[in-house]
Formats: C-alpha cells, sequence, structure tokens
C-alpha cells in the first residue's frame, strides 16, 4: 500500500511540472526538421561527392542548424570551468570543426536514403524531441531523435539520440575520461580533438 | 592501485555526487528464479519509484574497477576481430545472398523465442509475452518453421522484442555491477553476464539439440549469430571508430547506456539531460555540476597534474577493427537483445 501511495505522489509529481510548463511549438519543431532533411537532401541530389558545392553546402546547414556553442560547452562538461578563456575559445572552435567534419564525411556517404519524420513530443519548456526515420535502401532503418530547442524566433539542434542515446552525452563522457586521463589537463583534450580532425580530413 | 586509476575513482566518485539522483549501488547479485515472483513484484514497486527519484546523470561514470584488464581483453578482441571476425562477416555480408541473410536472421530470432517468453513473463510483462507467444505460433506455421518473419511482414505486425535474463534481472532490481569485456563476446556486466550464462543452461531449444546429441546444431548456431550479429553493425562500427577518441570509452559508454533504454523497453529516452543554453551557463542556476572548489580561473589548474601523468599522453589511437559486440549508436535495433551466444 505504502509503494501505492508512493508510485501515486511521484506521478502526481510528475505531472504537476508538465501542466503549467509553456507550450512549446512542436509543429514548428517538426517542420523545422523536415525542412532541414528536405534541405539536405537536395544539396546531395543536385551537387556532386567530392565538389567544393557540396562541402560548402553540408557546412552551412550544419553551422546553421546546430547550436554549436551549446552543444560545445555542455560536451566540456565541468571542464569547462577549470579552462582558460583562450582554452573555452579553443575548445568550442575545435568542437565545431570535428562536428562539421565528422558530418561532411557522413554526408558524403549518401545512398539515396529518404527522411520521414513521424512524430514528436515536449521536453521541459523549451525543447522538442522530434522523432525520425532514415530508410536506407539497404538495412533496416535508423530512428533518429532530435532534440530541437524553441527560441520563439528560431529552432536550432541541441542534440541528436540514436536509438535512445544521448550523442551529446555520449561526447561529454568521452571528453571527461580523456581530460581525466591526462590528469585534468585541457590542453591534452585540444590536442586529441586536433588530431582528429586531420585524421577525418586525411580519410575523406 | 596505479596514481591514474585513484584519481579516476576519485573524479568518478566526484562525479556521482553531482546534483543528480543517488547513485544506485545494489551488488550484482542475482535472485533465484524459483522466488522471482515474490521478488518480481517487489522489485518492480522499487524500480517504479527509483524512477520517480528523478533522472539519473546519464553521464554517471561507468562502474569500471577492472579497467586495465578489461582495456586488455578488448585489444585482444580487437585482434581477434580483425584476423577472423570482420573478415567472416565481410563475406557473409557481401557474397551471402541477401534474402539468406534474412532468413538466418529470423530464424536465429525464432529460436530465441522460449527464452524471450520466459523473460517477458517474469519481467511482468504479459502483453509482450502474448506477442512472442503469438508470433512463434505464426511464424511456426506460415513462416516455413520459422525461416521467414510473416508475423512481421515489412515492418507491419507484430514487431520482434527482444528480452533476455539480464534484462530481467535489472527489472527485478538488480544493479549491473562492474563493467566487463568478455573474450570474444565484447563488453557486458557482470549482472548480464549472469543472465548469458542463466541463457545457455536454460535456453530450452538448446537443451533439445544436446538431448537429442545434435550438437552440430548448436555450433551451427553459435556461428551464425556471431556472424549475423557482426554482419548487421559492420559500418556502424567504423563510422563509431573514426569518430572516437577513445574507443574503448565510446563502448562502454554506449554499451552501458543503450542496455539501460533497453531494459525499459522502448522507452529509449534514457538519457536526456539539461542543456543549458551557451548564454545561461555562468548566469549559476542551470549548471553542469562544476565543483564550486574549481580551480582558479586562470589557468593555474592545468599545471596540478599528479606526478607520473605525463602531460598529452592521449590515449593512443585504439587502432582498427571492433570488438564483437555493440551497441553502436545507428545500429539497427537490438543491442544484446538479440540470440544467445551472438557475438555482442
Amino acid at each position: 500500500m505504502r509503494s501505492f501511495l508512493a508510485v501515486t505522489l511521484c506521478l502526481a509529481l510528475f505531472a504537476l511540472p508538465a501542466g503549467t510548463a509553456r507550450a512549446v511549438d512542436e509543429p514548428g519543431a517538426q517542420n523545422f526538421i523536415r525542412d532541414l532533411g528536405d534541405r539536405a537532401i537536395s544539396l546531395l541530389e543536385e551537387s556532386t561527392a567530392g565538389t567544393a558545392d557540396r562541402a560548402t553546402g553540408v557546412r552551412d546547414i550544419l553551422r546553421t542548424s546546430f547550436d554549436m556553442p551549446t552543444i560545445g560547452r555542455f560536451t566540456l562538461g565541468r571542464h569547462w570551468r577549470s579552462a582558460t578563456p583562450g582554452q573555452q575559445e579553443e575548445f568550442l572552435s575545435l568542437f565545431e570543426e570535428m562536428v562539421v567534419e565528422t558530418y561532411s564525411r557522413r554526408f558524403t556517404e549518401y545512398n539515396n536514403e529518404t527522411f520521414v519524420v513521424d512524430g514528436s513530443r515536449p521536453e521541459g519548456e523549451r525543447d522538442v524531441m522530434v522523432r525520425s526515420r532514415i530508410v536506407r535502401n539497404d538495412g533496416p532503418a535508423v530512428e533518429v531523435v532530435w532534440r530541437v530547442r524553441d527560441r520563439d524566433d528560431s529552432f536550432q539542434i541541441i542534440d541528436v539520440m540514436v536509438e535512445g542515446v544521448s550523442m551529446a552525452v555520449t561526447q561529454r563522457n568521452e571528453f571527461s575520461s580523456i581530460v581525466q586521463r591526462n590528469g585534468g589537463n585541457i590542453d591534452a583534450l585540444l590536442d586529441a580533438i586536433r588530431q582528429q580532425i586531420s585524421t577525418i580530413r586525411s580519410g575523406a | 592501485m596505479t596514481d591514474s586509476t585513484r584519481l579516476e575513482s576519485a573524479v568518478e566518485s566526484a562525479d556521482a555526487s553531482q546534483p543528480a539522483a543517488p547513485r544506485r549501488q545494489v551488488a550484482g547479485r542475482p535472485i533465484p528464479v524459483r522466488r522471482a515472483g515474490r521478488w518480481a513484484g517487489v522489485a518492480l514497486c522499487a524500480v517504479a519509484i527509483a524512477g520517480c527519484a528523478g533522472p539519473r546523470e546519464a553521464d554517471e561514470a561507468v562502474y569500471d574497477p577492472f579497467e586495465d584488464v578489461n582495456r586488455a581483453v578488448f585489444a585482444g578482441n580487437e585482434f581477434i576481430d580483425d584476423i577472423l571476425l570482420r573478415p567472416v562477416a565481410e563475406v557473409y555480408q557481401d557474397y551471402f545472398p541477401e534474402a539468406l541473410q534474412d532468413r538466418v536472421r529470423d530464424m536465429l530470432r525464432h529460436l530465441r523465442s522460449p527464452l524471450i517468453f520466459a523473460n517477458e513473463i517474469l519481467q511482468g510483462d504479459f502483453e509482450g509475452a502474448g506477442n512472442v507467444a503469438s508470433r512463434f505460433f505464426i511464424n511456426s506455421v506460415a513462416g516455413v518453421g520459422g525461416f521467414v518473419d510473416v508475423a512481421n511482414h515489412n515492418g507491419q505486425g507484430i514487431p520482434f522484442e527482444g528480452e533476455d535474463f539480464g534484462q530481467t534481472l535489472a527489472v527485478w532490481g538488480v544493479d549491473s555491477g562492474p563493467y566487463l569485456v568478455l573474450p570474444i563476446l565484447g563488453p557486458s556486466n557482470v549482472r548480464d553476464t549472469v543472465g548469458r550464462v542463466v541463457e545457455l543452461l536454460a535456453d530450452p531449444i538448446g537443451i533439445i539439440a544436446t538431448a537429442y546429441e545434435v550438437d552440430a546444431f548448436n555450433y551451427g548456431r553459435l556461428g551464425f549469430s556471431i556472424v549475423d550479429a557482426r554482419a548487421r553493425v559492420l559500418d556502424q562500427l567504423d563510422a563509431l571508430e573514426e569518430q572516437s577518441l577513445d574507443f574503448y570509452v565510446t563502448i562502454r559508454n554506449l554499451y552501458t547506456r543503450m542496455r539501460e533504454a533497453e531494459i525499459q523497453d522502448g522507452e529509449l529516452e534514457a538519457d536526456i539531460v539539461d542543456i543549458p543554453d551557451f548564454d545561461d551557463f555562468d548566469e549559476g542556476g542551470a549548471d553542469d555540476g562544476a565543483p564550486q572548489d574549481g580551480a582558479p580561473q586562470d589557468g593555474a589548474s592545468v599545471t596540478e597534474r599528479p606526478a607520473g601523468l605525463p602531460a598529452g599522453s592521449v590515449p593512443s589511437d585504439p587502432g582498427a577493427g571492433a570488438v564483437s559486440a555493440l551497441p553502436a549508436p545507428s545500429l539497427t535495433i537490438e543491442p544484446y537483445s538479440g540470440e544467445p551466444y551472438s557475438g555482442r
């Protein structure tokens, strides 16, 4: 009985904040993701792999639709505070570069996949989780959830969840582990990211 | 204990004490199956209440006291993967007809039906149990003894849902215990390893095959399970490794969190954490849990490196190849939930 009460209490507590939350614009967020998918696919269809046009186009899409400073700062986690302003700035620019390089590379492997938005749900007071599927010709579809922040006048992606796992949190764990293994040295992390960027570039 | 592991555990415990929910720290002791019923009810309540205690810190450090040994096994697995598993999986993917690959996968899943059914019952998920039973019946009759998953044709119908005894233990409230990397099988933990052993011993299909002395069946099933599981994630693991700064850590985190997502049965949002806007970070309220006693902002902290830890000793590149197992992001569905001895 006690546990029943506890559960009920919990449910009530859960329900409360939801009731008072500001409504986020779910359809708007869905459209934002849908447009993004359409833009990316038409770019890939109209440009040729390996050309400057495609590279620039992909970079533009990534830079404008992802909130890089927010994601970057989040992924450095508690080490942000022990970093000097110079290191913070360097980290943010390297982080953005790494994300852009990684995803540009992924885009070059485009193989006529299609992109479908399946639905959404609000998360907290200002985010929308937009569910989507990337339908591949070979193999089962990949389900991706985009965490979109609704800033009243604009939308930006702040996280990507694949198979239920947050890429931002994954990245944060990895950064944190590298800093720890190097005795709290953030320069070691910056070096590792730099090396990573050049590895991706040389492989592309 | 080396300096570096001491340092890490210090930092990890600091992590755990961050504002998030209390760390579940139940020993990974299995519960006898006979008492399952009684325990299941208690455990379900406990889980329900624990779930209410607030979101767990999603990036809470994975409990990995055997990291040195695990890293060594991980490296060994990568070697085995390079010379054996990956080449075989590539040949299988490229030269084995795709339709046959699907038949193999459907059959492997079909053979797991009795185990999944039992686990659904033990977890108190009777709807899930009914789905497995329906699938087993439909596919046995209309699906040529299980070779064709007609119950879920073209994604329409009753989808396959993987359950295993490790998940059942988790539902009963058993904590994962230390992270382990198993030889060949890859990432696991104490709880999931116990789950594997129990399934190995209790699998009705395996018991029947052994009773009739058709060892070839068991070995064939094992072999196909491993190759099928590896072939499924060839590209994804490569991509993952390519973007990974420390592949061991990436796999450890992903395994742990994907398992948690899986235990929650499709409630795949296991690690949605607060992500403050960039501009909000310094305004007090929302924070990333930075220690308040933190180092001065002038960069002095960077020099406070314990002796014995060389600057810039970035973990070496983990090399090509991958452990067998692997829930990787953008894997298609069931990490681990699949076949019993599969290479995950």
